[in-house]
C-alpha cells in the first residue's frame, strides 16, 4: 500500500528538490558572486524543470507540442523582460 | 459527451483536455506576469534609500521554513493526484487536506514575516526597495491564499461528488497550480532571499 501511495518518481523527485535547496545554500558562504549567481540559477532552473517534468507532467497530454511551445515562448518573454530591463536600466547601456 | 476510458479521468473528454490545455496557456502568461515583477524588483533593489536594504532585513530561518513547507506540498499534491488516478478517494482527499495545511503554514510565515519587515521600518511606502519586494511577495502570497480558497471548494466538492470527470479534472488543474506556485517560490527563494543574503 505504502508503495502504492508513494510512486518511487514522486519520491525522487521530492528528495532532489530538497537537496538541490540544501546545495543553494552554499551562497550563503564567501564565494565569488558570479559563481554564486551561476549555483543559483543552476539550481532553480533544475528545479523549475523537476517540478515541470516530475510533477506537473507537462509530457503526458496529447497535446504536449503546443503546450512546449507555449512554456517555451512564456520563458523567452519572461528573459527578455528581465535581461532588457537590466541591459537598459542597470548594465548602463543607457548611461 | 464521448468519454475516452483510455485516458486518466482528468482527460476523459475533449471538454476536460480543452481546460487542462487552456490552464496551461493561463499559466504562460502567469510567467509574464512575475517576469514583470522580479524585473522591476531586480531594477530597483538597491534603491532602499534611508530604509533597511535586503541583506539588513532577511532571516533565512523563516524563508527556508517556507521553502520545506511549499516543496512538501508540491509533493503532497502530487501525491493526490496519483492516488485520484488509482481512483483511492479517501487517499486522494487526505493528500489534499495536507496539502492545503501546509499552504496555510507557508501563508501564516509569510503574514508574520510581513508584520517583521514592517516592524524593522520597512513597509510598503518606504523606499522603491520595499515597494517592489513586497508587491511581488504579496502577488505570490495572494496566490496562495486563492488557491487555499480554491483547494478547500474543490476538496468539499470531491467529497461530496466522488472522483468523476468534472472533480476529477478540477483536482488536477488544481494541481498544476499548486506546482507552478512552487516554482514561482523557487525563483524567490534564490533570486530575491539568498540573493539579497549573499
Amino acid at each position: 500500500m505504502l508503495k502504492q501511495l508513494f510512486p518511487v518518481k514522486h519520491v525522487v523527485g521530492y528528495v532532489a528538490s530538497l537537496v538541490l535547496t540544501l546545495i543553494a545554500l552554499v551562497v550563503l558562504m564567501d564565494l565569488p558572486a558570479a559563481v554564486e549567481i551561476g549555483i543559483l540559477a543552476v539550481t532553480a532552473i533544475l528545479q523549475a524543470s523537476l517540478q515541470l517534468v516530475m510533477f506537473m507532467h507537462i509530457g503526458e497530454s496529447s497535446e504536449k507540442k503546443s503546450l512546449y511551445i507555449n512554456i517555451a515562448f512564456a520563458i523567452f518573454m519572461a528573459l527578455v523582460t528581465i535581461f532588457g530591463t537590466l541591459f537598459i536600466f542597470v548594465w548602463g547601456w543607457y548611461a | 459527451m464521448k468519454i475516452d476510458a483510455t485516458q486518466p479521468l482528468e482527460y476523459g473528454t475533449e471538454e476536460n483536455r480543452n481546460k487542462i490545455f487552456g490552464f496551461w496557456l493561463f499559466m504562460g502568461a502567469e510567467i509574464a506576469l512575475f517576469a514583470t515583477l522580479f524585473t522591476v524588483y531586480f531594477v530597483l533593489v538597491d534603491r532602499f534609500a534611508s530604509g533597511p536594504s535586503g541583506a539588513d532585513l532577511f532571516v533565512i530561518g523563516p524563508v527556508l521554513a517556507e521553502t520545506f513547507i511549499l516543496l512538501t506540498s508540491s509533493f503532497t499534491i502530487g501525491l493526490a493526484v496519483h492516488s485520484m488516478r488509482l481512483g483511492l478517494k479517501k487517499q486522494m482527499m487526505i493528500f489534499m487536506v495536507i496539502t492545503l495545511v501546509l499552504g496555510a503554514a507557508f501563508l501564516g510565515i509569510e503574514i508574520y514575516e510581513f508584520f517583521h519587515y514592517v516592524h524593522e521600518g520597512a513597509a510598503i511606502t518606504t523606499s522603491a526597495f520595499t515597494s517592489s519586494l513586497l508587491t511581488l511577495l504579496g502577488t505570490h502570497g495572494a496566490h496562495v491564499t486563492f488557491g487555499l480558497l480554491w483547494g478547500t471548494a474543490i476538496l468539499l466538492q470531491v467529497r461530496k461528488y466522488g472522483l468523476d470527470h468534472k472533480t476529477a479534472n478540477k483536482s488536477f488543474i488544481f494541481s498544476l497550480y499548486w506546482h507552478f506556485l512552487d516554482v514561482v517560490w523557487i525563483f524567490i527563494f534564490s533570486f530575491v532571499y539568498l540573493k539579497g543574503l549573499m
